[in-house]
């Protein structure tokens, strides 16, 4: 009977081999797997809390999963840490902590090539389950950038142009170094770029203070769904952030 | 061509056609089937045949209203706040809080109403509470009336709050360029820290037709 696996955050490349090598299924469970109400968690965690971690109880209480591996390490949050803790005392399988600090490079071309943003996260986050990385497409030149964690409500990215370029701990993902902190505070100060935190997260802080000293940054935090001012911000973020508009005003 | 700013309270429509001025109608007497031409706001997209995102539209006024390359401006309405910050001409910061910092415009008006006041005869308070919303901040006039404070005490002491939240919101700027309908009230204004150069509720008006 196949094994049922979930994995919080990103597990060491050794671990999703010797899962793929099992063939186990893999569930993510920092993505939505069901349709039910975040509320279900309240009696678990506290509803001010990480809407990711929220989302990854609310997977394990409906998975009926045969274990779960839970990174909690640098590569992921003191708050999986706890969250961890959780997963033991309300399920009766085996919770491994992992901590991933693995630092071999897989590649980032996904990060930086053409390609719709909800499509371009969505592979990415896939690539979490696979231990080798495929060879990816052709980079582009980037309009605007994208800097974070792949938020809880990925409609948010439609807002984006195609040939925008991802970095931060997405970034990291891709490139299967979740440790990295060099990696993923590295930013490009000539694109526009949207410094994107989950609310409630310790990366809120690191995205505050890059879009600060970012000369054309918009820092941005979500909960569970982006609401219409988040939207608005974004998409007037990038429109005003055209240099053509008040160059040529002024010109003319 | 109609323009409109769809505001929460009130709508402000400007017929460019006719050479008379903008008109304020307040939002629950607007004719249903009102159309514009071009909008902003939160109902732009559905009384208008296009609209423009409110940011856009006030940065845009605010360009062609201020002028200059480094400026802050702030839009304070009914149940929003929002600012654009522009340094060397461009754009580098911006906010939209329409969740916690919410109802400031609208709270403020209501209280007025409720407890009869003129704020252009309110002194301003040399403190007031620290408060984030609207909403959340009418708990502490009902606690400082029933601790002995006036009402009208108490609720330029909130005003001040406001005014303080939203300052601290658009960056504490030195400077403040301020947008919206909180602009014809004296002890909201007067509440700043800072330098405030009013500019009246029709910001975003101008932005549309800079557009």
């Amino acid at each position: 009977m196949t094994e049922k696996v979930g994995i919080v955050g990103i597990p060491p490349r050794s671990v999703i081999a010797d899962l793929h090598q099992r063939r186990a299924l893999i569930f993510d469970l920092d993505e939505p797997q069901i349709r039910a109400s975040l509320d279900l968690t309240a009696s678990h965690l506290p509803r001010v809390y990480c809407a990711v971690l929220r989302t990854v109880v609310l997977n394990a209480m409906h998975l009926h999963l045969d274990r779960i591996y839970i990174d909690v390490g640098p590569g992921k949050c003191d708050c999986a840490l706890h969250v961890s803790t959780i997963l033991r005392s309300m399920l009766s399988i085996p919770v491994h902590c992992t901590r991933n600090q693995d630092m071999e490079s897989a590649g980032i071309p996904l990060c930086r090539t053409r390609m719709p943003l909800l499509e371009k996260m969505t592979a990415i986050t896939a690539g979490v389950l696979a231990p080798e990385p495929e060879k990816g497409p052709a980079a582009c030149r980037p309009t605007a950038g994208f800097w974070g964690v792949p938020p809880r409500d990925f409609s948010l990215l439609t807002l984006f142009p195609d040939t925008t370029h991802v970095y931060g701990w997405t970034r990291c993902m891709e490139n299967k170094t979740p440790a990295d902190l060099g990696l993923e505070s590295y930013v490009n100060p000539d694109v526009p770029t949207v410094f994107f935190a989950q609310s409630f997260c310790a990366k809120t802080a690191l995205a505050k203070f890059l879009a600060d000293h970012h000369p054309q940054g918009l820092y941005l935090d979500c909960n569970v769904t982006a609401g219409s001012s988040a939207r608005a911000k974004i998409e007037a973020f990038f429109e005003l952030s055209q240099p053509s508009f008040s160059v040529d005003r002024k010109k003319g | 061509m109609l323009l409109a700013d769809f505001g929460t309270s009130y709508c402000k429509i400007l017929n460019t056609e006719t050479r008379q001025g903008p008109e304020i109608i307040a939002t629950r007497d607007l004719d249903a089937g009102f159309i514009a031409d071009l909008a902003t706001g939160h109902n732009a997209a559905r009384r208008s045949k296009h609209s423009v995102n409110e940011l856009t539209a006030l940065a845009r006024g605010g360009e062609e209203i201020i002028g200059g390359e480094d400026f802050v401006l702030l839009d304070c309405g009914s149940r929003d706040i929002k600012f654009v910050r522009y340094s060397e001409g461009r754009v580098v910061d911006m906010g939209w809080n329409a969740e916690c910092g919410a109802s400031m415009g609208f709270t403020i008006e209501l209280l007025a109403k409720y407890y009869d006041l003129d704020y252009a005869k309110i002194p301003i308070p040399d403190t007031g509470f620290s408060i984030t919303c609207g909403v959340l901040g009418m708990s502490n006039i009902f606690d400082a009336v029933i601790s002995g404070l006036s009402e009208t005490e108490a609720v330029a002491k909130f005003v001040r709050g406001i005014a303080r939240n939203a300052y601290r919101f658009a960056g504490s700027p030195e400077r403040l360029y301020l947008s919206g309908g909180l602009c014809d009230n004296p002890l909201f204004v007067g509440s700043f820290p800072c330098n405030v150069i009013s500019l009246g509720r029709f910001v975003l008006l101008e932005g549309l037709q800079v557009s």
